[in-house]
């Protein structure tokens, strides 16, 4: 067992259904890595963990949300074996997407008003519901609030996404 | 030819030692100028060395590629909140939405059937301690005047399983759960799983698992 293995396992495991991988504490942890230069090395290692596994079409992530770096398929294979959970539900797509703006305006969490101010269509609570279910999102019924877990972040590349609208609106 | 090959060879280092950079943080691709890696590499070029040019331009290109990237994430990141919210004020259409989703799900690699957590569980679980064999004790013969009788069931198997079968028929073809219709007792749906585990054997009764529907 080397340093590249333990880390092939620590960032592939599932914890829990939205904690999947490890942090940069959990992996030098594991490796006892208590060095001045320990992030160098942790640098180095992912760096090099990335280059192994790329030829099997892999790639190491890091997740914004909880700040965990695992692994996912690279972009081209996801697009072929249909990552996106949302396939035919666009409204549902549509809710999340306006959850997402609305929660991260307001670090990790909004109100169900907030999102409703700006999805104006019928029906938002069950979307809400169904995101819950799914895992994306807690809703605390109490104070009318919503708040992401790290799942979103580990499935949709967020960067990408709102780099895409932000270009988008630039066009119009 | 020798000092051709060099140039390439050494552009092709000064490039695995920027990516190199970029990857550990130390540099940022928008401030670092590539511009003379180009213009190298476009001097250096000439009919012998077209093989080695050609790759180390196509590694030269997937810098600038990531420089763009990189352009293009910090231009999102001017002045956008507001505009993302008026846009979605606007209420745009699903599709729209869903276009601008794709191609940044990804799916995520887990082998939880193969990691070491698993193979730890597994490992207790088969080196757990087994409790002491049972011994038999034998019991004394003791003699009593009470009478004893064995229940014996009215009617054999068959006929039990088929009075049930008719008796669901009718309800057929229906989810699983609701089989067994309103009966709470456990022992008796128990009794009716096990009629309903041979009808499926014998195929008079058939199941989809997609569904959970039971049919004729």
């Amino acid at each position: 067992m080397n340093e590249l293995s333990i880390l092939m396992h620590l960032l592939s495991r599932k914890i829990t259904t939205d904690k999947i991988g490890a942090s940069e504490d959990e992996i030098l942890d594991a490796l006892n890595l208590k060095t001045k230069n320990k992030s160098i090395h942790f640098q180095h290692l992912i760096a090099n963990l990335s280059q192994y596994i790329e030829k099997l079409g892999l790639q190491v992530r890091y997740n914004p949300l909880d700040e965990h770096w695992f692994i996912s398929f690279e972009q081209d294979v996801s697009d072929v074996i249909s990552a996106n959970p949302f396939e035919s539900q666009p409204k549902l797509a549509a809710t999340l997407f306006c959850t997402l703006t609305c929660c991260f305006k307001n670090s990790g969490s909004c109100t169900i008003h907030e999102i409703s101010e700006l999805r104006k269509k019928k029906g938002l609570r069950d979307d809400l519901k169904v995101l819950d279910r799914k895992g994306y999102i807690t809703i605390d019924k109490k104070k009318d609030q919503v708040h992401l877990t790290p799942l979103i972040g580990y499935e949709l590349d967020l960067n990408a996404l709102f780099t895409k609208l932000a270009l988008k609106l630039k066009e119009q | 030819m020798t000092e051709i090959k060099e140039i390439t060879e050494i552009l092709d280092e000064r490039i695995e030692e920027i990516q190199k950079q970029v990857i550990s943080g130390k540099i940022n691709l928008l401030d670092y100028e590539l511009a003379p890696l180009f213009t190298e590499l476009k001097n250096a070029l000439n009919m012998d060395n077209l093989n080695n040019s050609s790759k180390t331009y196509k590694d030269a290109c997937v810098l600038l590629n990531q420089k763009f990237d990189e352009l293009k994430k910090m231009l999102s990141t001017l002045d956008s909140e507001q505009k993302f919210i008026d846009y979605l004020k606007s209420n745009p259409k699903y599709e729209e939405i869903t276009q601008l989703f794709n191609g940044c799900w990804r799916k995520v690699f887990k082998i939880d059937s193969m990691s070491l957590s698993f193979l730890e569980f597994s490992k207790n679980k088969l080196c757990k301690e087994r409790g002491v064999s049972i011994t038999i004790e034998h019991l004394d013969k003791v003699f009593s005047d009470d009478e004893f009788l064995l229940e014996i069931p009215e009617r054999n198997f068959t006929e039990k399983m088929t009075a049930f079968f008719n008796d669901i028929q009718k309800r057929l073809p229906c989810l699983f759960e609701e089989i067994f219709g309103k009966e709470q007792d456990q022992a008796k749906i128990y009794e009716l799983f096990v009629y309903l585990l041979h009808l499926l054997q014998l195929g008079k009764i058939k199941y989809q698992k997609e569904t959970n529907t039971l049919y004729i």
